[in-house]
């Protein structure tokens, strides 16, 4: 049985890993040369509810990627605005280990292969078409493409192409797969009928930093400057996908991050007004390159899926990450792509496909999202475990807890444990 | 067949975007076709709509006519002419690539009297192109009329004269063969050019009808190819059984890596036909051609695939517009 995976990011890495975990042989195709995709300039875990998540797939038996990241941190537990005990790690030194562990898998991977159409026959993907004309066979696909970018998209509906670490103009754009196979996508809106939105920050070079500065944070983990009152812009806080850090504090103060770069919580800042604050007089930006104007722009293209992470109208298709929802976050990528992997296999056997409950935070954010997005003010909406509307949702309704011995209990009693890790085949 | 890597010549140079992405009809870019999102399924490492955006929302300039001299007309038969002309450093680098080909004008005819002819040969030190024109009709009388150091409007780069050009430029190392017959002799010295540049021992199979003789001698020896002079076209516009034979045996004894067809599209169809699917192919673009630059739609092709499409951009894999052509 194979189960191909078109996309590299966090999402795929953690739909080839459960794939591959049941039995399959998983094919992976990804169009730069590097895996976790936006996971190679992100960094933040286990902030808020991404702790209760990322110990739910731990105990479902996804934890993998969690592992990685966990081994990787360079700061555990920091505080900065809205966010309590956030573990940040070094995305300098995670990709080539989610790499290696897929290597080790025997998950076969191909880099700088763009696929860009598909062959059906009825309802039923039976090939993918790659850029250079060459077709690929098999059983079962997972689409997790995710919804940045490409160029276009990112002129049309943002400022412009800001040269961000998925490097389109060298690699070539992502190409919908569910469109292709006739599976019209949907989009998130940032403001009526204004679509996408602009991905929520930069990173700064370290060596651009002050040296007090750069120690301070170093040290701490996070440190938030005062933006010069005359700078002060919060109509750029509606701009954000993550709506969990377009809070006042933001617009009013700058928060940086240390994962190995310095993360700038805020989609671009022009960097003559950058620098104007104390100890990043030579600031400059690494990701996007072109901060100071511009980020990538993102939920453009969102598959209509049911809630086993399959896409609708098509019997072979299944979908993850910011492909299958307005979904914001690694956690969240690595969340519905074990659980596509792991159904993709499911789907092959002819076995029932696997549900999360709602009384685990990971199935209820699977859940929620897909039932917001058939709603006009749901598509203005982000979903994530770490904040906003969701994390509010999960304290509510008791989703939320630090407590692990809990949430392994609340697994198990679902009979869910390690559920992820049986072999199926 | 589903996907199809098709591409547009002009994508990427100085003349796009063009005309056809200001009125929504972009061979390549879907934002600027039908779509208000990016679908890039043939993409060449440029962004179109962001060439649009950046350049006010507007087509570049195209083409402009340029006055160059007619330096030299050799007359080898009454009605086939070598002309030299004499052109500006920057075109003539421009059209060193097989397939590249300009627009004649003679200065004292209208607009419309501008026909496309294929480079022959290049030589980018003394900036001459050398092209052979069949005077045939009204266009290329008109043309004849200019003499030997009088001014003539040359209007190029154009570059869709072949089909296939992918395949022709990832043949290396192998054996190559070029069916030719008449006046399609002249735009295969640049394929003979790069296919011998690129370590290929290159068998032509040439029908040199309806002329007394081959005027691309010179260039056969040049690039060391092996000369078979046969009929490829018999009475009833059938492959002849001749050229079959040759042709078969040559594949079937040597490891060919591409064939190139440069003679009237009955033929080209024929050969491809012959060949199947497993070799690779190219020939030459018969379209007619008007104004080059997908506005006027004489080029205009449709088959079973696609839709109607500009063969002045469109380059595409031969057996992808010549199967299921229609009005063949």
């Amino acid at each position: 049985m194979k189960v191909i995976i078109i996309g590299g990011g966090w999402s795929g890495c953690a739909a080839a890993i459960t794939a591959r975990k049941a039995g399959a042989q998983v094919v992976l195709y990804e169009k730069t040369d590097m895996l976790i995709g936006l996971g190679n300039v992100g960094g933040i875990m286990r902030n808020n509810g991404r702790y209760t998540a990322a110990e739910e797939l731990i105990n479902l038996g996804a934890g993998d990627l969690i592992n990685i990241t966990d081994r990787n941190t360079r700061h555990r537990n920091i505080e900065f605005p809205g966010h309590g005990h956030a573990w940040l790690y070094d995305v300098n030194k995670v990709e080539p280990e989610v790499r290696k562990l897929l290597q080790n898998l025997g998950v076969e991977l191909h880099f700088m292969n763009r696929v860009v159409d598909v062959e059906k026959d009825k309802n039923k993907i039976v090939g993918l078409y790659i850029s250079d004309g060459n077709y690929v066979k098999g059983d079962v696909f997972i689409e997790t493409t995710g919804s940045t970018g490409p160029m276009g998209n990112c002129l049309r509906y943002g400022n412009g192409c800001s040269m961000c670490i998925l490097r389109c103009p060298a690699f070539g754009p992502r190409v919908s797969i569910s469109a292709r196979a006739g599976v019209e996508d949907l989009q998130g809106e940032r403001e009526e009928d204004v679509y996408g939105a602009f991905s929520g920050s930069c990173k700064l070079c370290k060596e651009s930093l002050s040296e007090e500065l750069l120690k301070e944070i170093e040290e701490k983990g996070a440190v938030v400057l005062k933006v010069p009152p005359e700078d002060i812009n919060i109509d750029k806080l509606k701009l954000k996908v993550c709506q969990q850090y377009a809070l006042r504090e933001f617009a009013e103060n700058i928060i940086l991050l240390d994962t190995g770069h310095i993360k700038l919580m805020t989609p671009f800042y022009p960097l003559d007004k950058l620098r104007k604050i104390k100890g990043l007089e030579y600031a400059r930006f690494l990701d996007p390159y072109a901060g100071g104007k511009a980020n990538s722009i993102r939920y453009l293209s969102v598959a209509p899926r049911t809630d086993d992470m399959k896409v609708k109208g098509l019997e072979n298709l299944f979908c993850a990450g910011e492909k299958s929802g307005l979904f914001v976050g690694h956690t969240e990528a690595m969340s519905t792509g074990a659980l596509a992997g792991h159904n993709a296999v499911r789907y092959f056997l002819g076995m029932p496909l696997l549900i999360l409950p709602k009384v685990t935070a990971i199935g209820d954010i699977i859940s929620y999202a897909n039932f917001q997005m058939a709603t006009k003010e749901g598509r203005r909406k982000r979903y994530t475990f770490a904040g906003a509307e969701y994390f509010k949702r999960m304290k509510d309704i008791g989703l939320y807890s630090t407590d692990n011995a809990e949430i392994e209990k609340r697994i198990e009693k679902l009979n869910l444990k390690d559920v992820m890790n049986q072999k199926l085949i | 067949m589903n996907y199809e890597v098709r591409d547009c010549i002009d994508a990427g140079s100085e003349y796009c975007p063009c005309h056809l992405a200001e009125s929504g009809e972009c061979i390549l870019c879907s934002q600027l076709r039908d779509k208000n999102f990016c679908d890039c399924i043939n993409w060449k490492g440029v962004c179109i709509y962001q060439e649009f955006v950046w350049n006010g929302q507007k087509a570049k300039e195209g083409r402009k006519e340029i006055q160059c001299v007619l330096l030299n007309k050799e007359f080898i038969y009454d009605d086939l002419a070598l002309f030299t002309i004499s052109v500006p450093h920057k075109l003539a680098k421009e059209l060193t690539s097989p397939g590249s080909f300009v627009f004649l004008r003679n200065p004292i005819s209208d607009h419309f009297f501008s026909t496309p002819i294929s480079i022959m040969d290049v030589n980018v030190e003394e900036n001459r192109i050398v092209l052979a024109l069949e005077v045939k009709g009204i266009k290329t009388k008109n043309l004849n009329l200019i003499n030997e150091g009088e001014k003539i409007l040359v209007r190029g780069p154009f570059w869709n004269g072949i089909l296939g050009l992918k395949n022709l430029y990832k043949s290396k190392d192998g054996t190559s063969i070029v069916t030719t017959r008449g006046i399609g002799q002249a735009p295969i010295v640049p394929v003979l050019k790069k296919l011998y540049a690129n370590g290929n021992k290159i068998y032509v199979i040439l029908d040199k009808n309806p002329y007394k003789d081959i005027f691309i001698k010179k260039y056969l020896d040049l690039y060391n190819c092996e000369l078979i002079t046969t009929t490829l076209i018999d009475e009833n516009g059938e492959i002849a059984s001749e050229f079959k034979r040759i042709l078969l045996s040559i594949l079937k004894n040597e490891q060919v890596n591409i064939i190139h067809s440069s003679a009237a599209d009955i033929i080209n169809y024929n050969v491809l036909n012959l060949i199947g699917e497993t070799i690779d192919f190219s020939c030459c673009n018969n379209a007619k051609m008007c104004c080059g630059e997908g506005v006027c739609g004489s080029c205009s092709v449709k088959n079973k695939y696609f839709d109607i499409e500009r063969s002045c951009k469109l380059q595409i894999d031969p057996r992808n517009i010549l199967e299921g052509r229609r009005l063949l």
